[in-house]
């Protein structure tokens, strides 16, 4: 796979955020989860801190192990999240990629990606003795909020544009690479870096779908992943998909972040309410019949020929009932599903040969269905 | 004394039947903590709550992963198997990302009706109020498709006021066990909270009524025993509930979601219903389950392990509750500053197997009460 030029910049703009949050003393520092309505924080001058993302940089980064065995030594049982675990463990090593996260002064926790992070973010209120849903004493401008808000909507019209380019054929954009281009729609949205960020990474994918350019040769297969990325395989699933000449074509969870344009409401002059709206239109916020309908939907304007599902034994809300969506989905569609048992961030419950063996096997099955 | 708890417990089916034929009530089966029974019981219906059924996993491993809790693995188990028939409807709250999912899977896999109360979260009253009426307009619509009537004023009032002095009878006997370890054995303890979970309440507040009665003309005097305070979300399997008995301890309190935190709510405030089953939720015993961060757990534990003087606390762990599990070891540790010993037992309430368990709670029990090894 070609890497994008984009990725360079991407990764300089992801430093410089969290070379800001370390060091920067003049400004608060909020820990915010994925799904909860940052614009207002930008608009009050905190800088917001995403303690799943960072988990996520860990994984992919092959250093969520020790930070995770760290967790598990202070008592937190291999049972829980194992981003809040890696989380945990770089509160108590300083570790990871940045040498560990500025201490909260206060958190932000929606339940609209999983009431898991009201836990987690009990333990860190406990841990920091800071306030969880906090109201900030900041002058609050409404002017502020309005723009943080308008950048938001850039930002995630564009990202969504992005994906949607997944639809070309051969796709030039496939979900691996909205996996590494991710990190600013979810930390930076409602800031100008961000939205510049995503015109010049449209701009990059665009043409590559104008001149055809596919980022797997000789594409063969097209498919969603559903759930999170499994962070410590991002390389070696690049290469064993490449090698199948199958593109990850679309993902339910990169679409996470491309519903905030959607919301009719946003036009309205109450932007509180339009921002609610659109930050509880997420797939995972969302009920088993609008789900196969949305996948269903996902697979035909797509074009795929098969989907995977990754049951993952940390995101319970993604992954309890996975395999009653299957079979529902694959006699909807009439193409074929997989589901493969794994874990975001966790490599020492994954099984490579089970996992490679029911890949191996999908891809056999989108062949004989051809 | 006992006999008629245990007996319902001895075959749940056989009790139930016999309730519903009797009653003509539509059987509604709650997963499994919190959902305010007052509301099936006030629109003609007869609720049961499903804690775990102590079968093997078999059927329902084609549709959860191991990594779900046995809790929610075993009530889709019951179905699937069959075993369910007397239920006509489940009731679901949002206590975790599992529930929520196994409640929209009951939705996909059966016919059956299913209700959903999703407790909010905000900490604003005025906030929680308004989403619990838009709930409540769902969820009364949905019962009435069930029983085929919406509670009324008064039949709200009646369900209240009787599961309201359920509950505090429920109280007696704890305080009755806090005051006089030992009077009453933990099997027959737990068996009595079991029943409640099955019998008609009418049926169980007369019940309870005569054991309490009953329990006044015995208070002999006991060997000081170990004294544990138990914690988690239920106390299963079935067959565990003696283990403490076997090794020779006494449970003096707990924090179980299926026992004190439930037993703890005051009545339902009707007159404003959805302000009153925000009270409802939100009031009692903290749970895992509930935010609120007004009301700490760990003073809370604290205060439970001395005001029963109790020499330890066992944490009854249903294996793959996230909830609980997140609390705990910030729990233990400050445990441990307080000099209260404590331990953590992992249980699936779907197996039987309970020597290894035995032997870790009579190793807990020899260490803080003196018991002879």
């Amino acid at each position: 796979m070609t890497r994008l030029a984009a990725f360079k910049p991407m990764k300089e703009l992801m430093t410089r955020y969290y070379i800001e949050a370390k060091t920067a003393a003049d400004r608060p520092v909020g820990w915010i989860t994925s799904g909860a309505p940052v614009e207002f924080l930008y608009a009050m001058d905190v800088i917001p801190v995403y303690p799943e993302n960072y988990a996520a940089m860990c994984a992919a980064g092959h250093q969520s192990v020790a930070l995770m065995e760290a967790a598990e030594a202070a008592g937190f049982s291999q049972d829980i999240c194992a981003y809040a675990r890696t989380d945990f463990g770089q509160d108590l090593l300083r570790g990871g990629p940045a040498g560990g996260l500025p201490a909260p002064q206060f958190l932000v926790c929606s339940t609209n990606i999983c009431r898991t992070v009201v836990k987690w973010y009990e333990v860190v209120a406990r841990k920091y003795r800071v306030p969880l849903f906090v109201v900030l004493k900041r002058p609050f401008d409404r002017d502020r909020l309005q723009a943080a808000i308008e950048l938001s909507r850039r930002a995630s019209g564009r990202w969504k544009q992005i994906l949607e380019l997944g639809r070309s054929v051969p796709t030039p954009f496939t979900s691996l690479d909205a996996f590494i281009h991710i990190a600013p729609i979810v930390t930076l949205r409602g800031t100008a870096a961000c939205a510049d960020y995503y015109e010049l990474l449209h701009a990059e994918v665009s043409e590559r779908a104008r001149c055809g350019i596919g980022a797997v040769p000789d594409e063969r297969y097209r498919v969603l992943w559903d759930n999170l990325p499994i962070w410590f395989k991002m390389r070696s699933f690049e290469k064993f998909f490449e090698e199948r000449r199958c593109a990850l074509a679309a993902a339910t969870y990169a679409s996470s972040w491309a519903g905030i344009e959607d919301a009719a409401e946003l036009a309205t002059a109450d932007a509180r309410a339009s921002l609610a709206a659109s930050y509880l239109n997420l797939y995972i916020n969302s009920g088993f019949a609008q789900r196969i309908r949305y996948l269903a939907r996902m697979i035909a304007e797509f074009r795929l020929t098969g989907f995977i599902m990754h049951s993952n034994r940390s995101c319970k809300p993604y992954s309890v009932g996975m395999y009653r969506l299957k079979e529902e989905l694959c006699r909807l569609t009439g193409k074929p599903g997989v589901v493969i048992e794994a874990d975001q961030n966790d490599p020492r419950v994954f099984s490579e040969d089970q996992v490679e063996a029911r890949l191996e096997a999908f891809i056999e099955a989108m062949a004989s269905h051809a | 004394m006992f006999a008629e708890f245990h007996e319902t417990i001895a075959d749940i089916p056989a009790a139930v039947r016999k309730h519903r034929d009797r009653l003509g009530r539509p059987v509604v089966g709650v997963l499994p903590a919190y959902f305010p029974l007052e509301l099936i019981h006030a629109a003609g219906g007869y609720p049961v709550r499903l804690w775990g059924a102590g079968a093997p996993i078999a059927r329902a491993e084609a549709y959860l992963q191991p990594y779900c809790c046995s809790v929610a693995r075993s009530a889709l188990e019951l179905e699937m198997s069959g075993r369910a028939e007397l239920i006509q409807a489940y009731a679901f709250t949002s206590l975790c990302d599992t529930l929520i999912n196994l409640r929209e899977l009951f939705r996909r896999l059966f016919t059956k009706p299913v209700l959903g109360l999703s407790m909010p979260v905000t900490p604003s009253a005025e906030g929680r109020r308004e989403f619990l009426c838009a709930e409540l307009a769902n969820l009364l619509q949905a019962l009435a498709g069930i029983t085929g009537r919406r509670p009324s004023p008064e039949s709200l009032r009646e369900s209240a006021r009787r599961f309201g002095r359920v509950r505090a009878l429920e109280r007696e006997l704890y305080r009755h066990r806090r005051e006089h370890p030992g009077n009453i054995a933990n099997a027959d303890f737990y068996a009595v909270l079991k029943a409640g979970f099955f019998l008609p309440v009418e049926e169980y507040e007369r019940l309870l009524d005569g054991l309490l009665h009953r329990l006044e003309a015995v208070a002999a005097p006991r060997v000081r025993r170990p004294r544990v305070v138990l914690s988690g979300m239920v106390f299963e399997p079935l067959n565990a509930q003696g283990l403490f008995d076997a090794v020779g301890a006494d449970v003096v309190d707990d924090d179980l979601a299926s026992g004190w935190r439930s037993v703890s709510k005051d009545p339902l405030p009707v007159e404003d219903l959805a302000a009153g089953i925000d009270a409802y939720l939100f009031g009692g015993a903290p749970c895992v389950c509930i935010h609120h961060p007004g009301r700490d757990r760990h003073d809370y534990l604290v205060k439970k392990v001395r005001d029963a003087a109790a020499d330890g606390v066992v944490f009854w762990y249903v294996k793959f509750c996230e909830p609980d599990a997140f609390d705990r070891p910030q729990l233990l540790a400050r445990l441990e500053r307080e000099g209260i010993a404590a331990t953590v037992v992992e249980v699936d309430v779907s197996t039987s197997g309970i020597e290894a368990l035995r032997t870790r709670i009579q190793a807990f029990c020899e260490m803080i009460g003196g018991l002879e090894a």
